[in-house]
């Protein structure tokens, strides 16, 4: 493995982004466009017991009003461990305030908008549970994570700590909203769709309408920021393909943002008790962790993993982590950038700040002396662990030796109550098999078609970057083909695994297309760049096609691929575990008489392995603490109980951090290759970048007024 | 959102007369930024538009003489970068470039400004029947007032409405004792901008006094040595594109050390534009030092009545005067 650095090299989007060209899903045009616009419930758990869509029909331009009973039964579902079935399509029963009802289907938007408020359904209402703590939510267990024996080991330490930590509900609100675009022509259906996951599309909308999913193509070229929020079965989709195939043109629903706060996934509202234990010498050796958080009556995004960062931050050799489900009436919750780490890393970070001040120790080189190189859960070695690394180079670019330890002694002269905190955080690296084919022609141009899909976190810049750094062709005619179901077969891109899926074999295509290309010159020597070397030689093109596993992985896990199969290797491999790492530093300015928080600059210091993209990675750093202050000190859904549903459900009242909030924030790689995760030593930073960052903030709070705050989004009101 | 004609007049008695054979219903629309987002929350539902945009020579900004006077059309931009307003009139300028967004300034004319509704969930939320809101719906009962309160204000309300009169720039208007000068179907008048809000009461839904058909063509406000000496203080949820938690308007005359008039009305805390007498009468006289400057802040928020969770709101808006007391203070002496 050759371990250079990666030259620093611009977005090969930037340009076309921003002149306007690239096409997104909702920018695709059609000729005999219809535009949908959804009906949603206005109770919030219920019936709806009629519905009269005669005005509707009669709103100039509308074409159909597509109902419940338009639509065929949920198919039968996979079992425990099949496939999570689709989403409902339309439905009678009611299991949340904004669950689409009925589709309006017309000419123009207008018409569809205009038709959608001309349907009149009635409900008949049912008492429901709004939020964590309503009447009504039923509490569910789910598994243990372990290790060791904690409760000894509790009894036995010398000093400990216990807290409990909260995380509000939050939206993602990338900019793009949810479009799906469905074209039904020749037997075949196509999809355009903002999707992190065009095969989890293609089968839920097989599932949900009873078609043979060969019949189905996925397309999402560019997306407009997903965060999770694209990467399940979306519930519009199959309505709006349903709604092609009925009236035989190609149908586009840009769903509302209002109506996306209320049918989308969420960050679910979380509590966090945690008591932490250190003997005598300050090294940790017990963790009891209790995590619970909002969930659907159905839903499946598991609380347990919670457990998968804080488990593995440091040696804390004994661990029992504990998780329950708080069934309530809402929509399901699901992944959002970070999912679980944003709000146990919150918790738990905070928890050992608290330690440390309690032992007295600094809060760095009490992290840097619970170091650990084995995997607690599973008693296997870490693959690679830079966190030590991450913590002291961060500490000497934030000059941290200057710091004062005790809360509230750096005050400025005009009262500015200063703090500098440090958090840490990890996330699991994870790796999907992949296919790609790789065709270079004489004409100038390269086609790489390989599983990925580019959110804008700069996917396409990466795999740019191995083709050019190992082949001698064309920048300006260089097609990377991702996110579409006839290129290759397609994974889901999530969990930050994206480059890992995509890079490697990349890097494997590369290699094979020196090969066969030495091979078709047989020795001679011919000059130019090897589009010209083609040309010379009189042959058109050379295509080739690789496929890569993870570790632990054989020729099954292609096969699951082809299939469009959920099949993620890592972290646990049957060997060794691997995580990625970051280490915060953060300085907050709390002003003397309005409380307001500043955060005038970070230090963020990442271990993701080798660096493929080095602009592209650092922005995703910026953007991961940007989210992350935004988590702590701006966002949170406010729900009534009293009716369910979101009230603050646009971006001007769903506060998100501004341009003007954002103080400097730099950025570090150790850049240093994994020697086991995959070919090019590169581990997983999407989301690693936003952990630790919230808690370093709470914690630099905590040093410059004393006030420990155990609750997100910490606010003005918090610190009068 | 409904079907509506529109009409685009290019004089002001064309406007009027416009409006007058339209009906009831009808709307004037300047900018359209808070007018049209209403009608697509299906909250305003106008049948008919009076574009007021083409209407030439009614966007001018004058600063000579006694006075100066912004025409309805003026773009909040255009005040809020004007030289002579920022120099000698920073309440004024802050108040407009700290509101919304640039592109929303750059689209919002000051007359419109001066209309803009209430940024209350439930009155944004309710157009589909969930939330109840006597201002939207008269009778239909207030869901802010057992509800999430945080936003709403501590000053003028009601028991059928606590929704908070969102503008910045009509509270800096309210300190600097501007007027209005209005043209309507029985012709033109002045009125005091103070007297263009009214309190909730049991009616709500009744926000301003304009009759129907009245326009606003101009905001007039008297020149004062304590323009130079002011400022518009606002905390919010974040460092801009936020409504304020809490603002102050503050323009003081000095005289040496001492206070000798002040100018002083919070935003963001009350029902509508919130002049501050107890305060202002508070002050005069005193020199100001950071204590005095609380004491003036406590006093202006003495009489406020804070629901569940906007309690913070009375000590966070009595620190937003005392430190813009001391902003103004220090801009007087420069
Ligand atoms: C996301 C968002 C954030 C915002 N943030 C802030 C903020 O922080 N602070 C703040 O102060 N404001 C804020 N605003 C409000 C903004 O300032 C107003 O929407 C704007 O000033 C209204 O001006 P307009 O010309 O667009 O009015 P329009 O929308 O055209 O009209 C508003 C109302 O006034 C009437 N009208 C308009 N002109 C006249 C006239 N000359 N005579 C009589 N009636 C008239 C219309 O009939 C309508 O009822 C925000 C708005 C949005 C959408
Ligand atoms: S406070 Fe006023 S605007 Fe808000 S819900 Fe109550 S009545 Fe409506």
């Amino acid at each position: 493995m050759s371990t250079a650095p990666f030259p620093d090299r611009a977005r090969i989007d930037a340009f076309d982004k921003v002149r306007g060209a690239t096409e997104y899903a909702a920018d695709i045009q059609f000729p005999g466009l219809l535009y949908a616009m959804t009906v949603t419930a206005r109770i919030a758990k219920g019936t709806m017991t009629e519905l009269s869509t005669d005005a509707a029909m009669r709103v100039p331009g509308v074409v159909r009003v597509l109902t419940p009973d338009d639509f065929p039964p949920p198919p039968p579902t996979g079992g425990e461990d099949g496939p999570p079935p689709p989403p409902p399509t339309l439905e009678k029963t009611i299991a949340y305030r904004g669950q689409p009802v009925a589709v309006v289907v017309a000419e123009t938007l207008e018409a569809a908008i205009a038709g959608a408020e001309a349907v009149r359904p009635s409900f008949a209402d049912e008492q429901f549970s709004s939020r964590i703590d309503s009447a009504g939510a039923e509490s569910e267990s789910t598994e243990d994570w372990t290790a060791g024996d904690a409760a000894a080991a509790m009894a036995g330490a010398a000093v400990t700590i216990e807290a409990t930590y909260e995380s509000p509900t939050q939206h993602h609100n990338p900019i793009e909203l949810l479009v799906t675009t469905a074209v039904w022509a020749d037997g075949r259906l196509t999809i355009h769709e903002c999707s992190q996951g065009v095969n989890v599309t293609k089968g839920s909308v097989a599932g949900a309408l009873h078609l043979d999913p060969a019949l189905i193509d996925v397309k999402s070229a560019y997306i407009g920021g997903g965060f999770g929020q694209k990467g399940l079965a979306q519930r519009q989709t199959a309505l709006v393909a349903h709604a092609a195939m009925l009236t035989g043109r190609p149908v586009k629903l840009v769903l509302p943002r209002g109506q996306i706060f209320h049918v989308a996934t969420y960050r679910p509202n979380s509590r966090h008790r945690i008591q932490l234990g250190a003997d005598a010498t300050g090294k940790m050796v017990a963790a009891r962790y209790h995590a619970e958080h909002e969930q659907s009556r159905t839903g499946f995004f598991s609380p347990a993993e919670y457990h998968e960062s804080p488990i593995r931050m440091y040696g804390i050799e004994n661990y029992l982590g504990t998780a329950a489900n708080i069934r309530i009436d809402r929509q399901a919750p699901g992944y959002m950038r970070a999912p679980h780490p944003q709000a146990s890393c919150f918790a738990f970070e905070s928890a050992v700040d608290e330690l440390a001040y309690k032992l007295d120790r600094d809060p760095v080189a009490f992290r840097i002396e619970n170091d650990t190189k084995v995997d607690p859960k599973t008693g296997h070695p870490l693959s690679s662990r830079f966190l030590n690394e991450c913590l002291t180079e961060g500490a000497r670019r934030f000059g941290w030796s200057r710091r004062s330890a005790a809360p509230g002694s750096m005050t400025a002269s005009d009262g500015t109550q200063i703090g500098w905190g440090v958090a840490a955080g990890c996330y699991p690296s994870m790796m999907p098999p992949a296919i790609a084919t790789l065709r270079i022609g004489a004409n100038g141009s390269t086609r790489f078609a390989t599983s990925g899909h580019e959110m804008g976190q700069g996917i396409r810049t990466a795999i740019a970057a191995v083709l050019l750094d190992g082949l001698d062709i064309n920048t300006d005619k260089l097609d990377i083909v991702i996110g579409d179901t006839t290129a290759a077969p397609q994974h889901m891109t999530a969990g930050s695994w994206g480059t890992a899926g995509a890079v490697p074999v990349a890097a494997k295509a590369v290699e094979r297309m020196r090969a066969a290309v030495s091979e078709l010159l047989a020795g001679r020597t011919v000059a130019g760049n090897l589009h010209r070397q083609l040309a010379s030689v009189r042959r058109p093109y050379i295509e080739i096609e690789v496929s890569q596993v993870g570790a632990g992985q054989n020729n099954d896990a292609l096969a699951q691929l082809r299939e469009g199969g959920f099949v993620v290797a890592g972290p646990e491999f049957p060997e060794f575990t691997t995580m990625s790492y970051i280490a915060h530093f953060v300085e907050v300015h709390v002003e003397p008489h309005t409380r307001r928080i500043r955060m005038p600059r970070v230090v963020s210091i990442a271990d993701c392995g080798r660096v493929i993209s080095p602009r592209t990675a650092a922005s995703q750093v910026r953007g991961g603490v940007v989210w992350a202050f935004s988590a702590a000190l701006r966002e949170a859904t406010e729900i009534d109980r009293r009716y369910g549903g979101y009230l603050n459900n646009d971006l001007a009242d769903y506060v998100v951090a501004v341009n003007a909030d954002i103080g400097e924030i730099e950025v570090g790689f150790v850049d240093q290759p994994d020697p086991l995760a995959n070919s090019m030593g590169l581990k997983g930073l999407g989301e690693v970048a936003m952990v630790g960052a919230s808690p370093a903030i709470a914690n630099a709070i905590f040093h410059a007024t004393g006030k420990r705050m155990r609750e997100l989004p910490i606010r003005i009101e918090h610190l009068l | 959102m409904q079907p509506f004609t529109y009409t685009r007049p290019t004089t002001a008695p064309d406007a009027v007369s416009a409006f007058a054979s339209a009906g009831a219903d009808a709307r004037y629309i300047a900018g359209g930024t808070t007018l049209y987002d209403l009608m697509k929350l299906n909250i305003e539902q106008p049948r008919h538009l009076v574009d007021i945009t083409a209407i030439a020579g009614l966007d001018k900004i004058e600063t000579d003489g006694d006075r100066l006077r912004f025409e309805a059309l003026a773009p909040m931009n255009a005040v809020a970068a004007n030289d002579v307003i920022i120099r000698d009139y920073p309440v004024l300028a802050e108040a407009l470039s700290k509101a919304a967004s640039q592109q929303l300034r750059n689209m919002a004319r000051v007359g419109g400004n001066l209309l803009q509704r209430t940024r209350c969930m439930y009155f944004r939320n309710g157009a589909d029947g969930v939330y109840p809101c006597n201002k939207r719906e008269p009778g239909s009962g207030c869901a802010a007032l057992r509800g999430l309160d945080r936003g709403q204000a501590v000053f003028g309300t009601s028991d059928a409405c606590t929704a908070v009169s969102p503008g910045d720039f009509p509270v800096a208007l309210v300190a600097m004792d501007a007027q209005l000068e209005i043209l309507g179907p029985s012709g033109s008048r002045t009125l005091p901008i103070g007297d263009l809000y009214r309190l909730p009461g049991d009616t709500p839904h009744l926000e301003f006094t304009l009759a129907p058909g009245e326009m606003i063509t101009a905001i007039v406000v008297p020149k004062t040595p304590a323009g130079r000496g002011s400022t518009y203080h606002k905390i919010r949820d974040r460092e801009s594109y936020a409504f304020a938690l809490a603002s102050a308007a503050v323009a003081l005359e000095m005289d040496g050390d001492q206070v000798s008039r002040a100018h002083i009305a919070l935003g963001g805390v009350a029902t509508k534009p919130w002049r501050a007498p107890e305060a202002e009468q508070k002050l005069a006289g005193q020199r100001l030092t950071p204590e005095v400057a609380l004491d003036a802040g406590r006093a202006a928020f003495s009489g406020a009545s804070p629901g569940k969770h906007n309690g913070f709101k009375v000590e966070l808006g009595a620190r937003t005067v005392a430190d813009a007391l001391l902003i103004a203070a220090e801009r007087s002496r420069s």
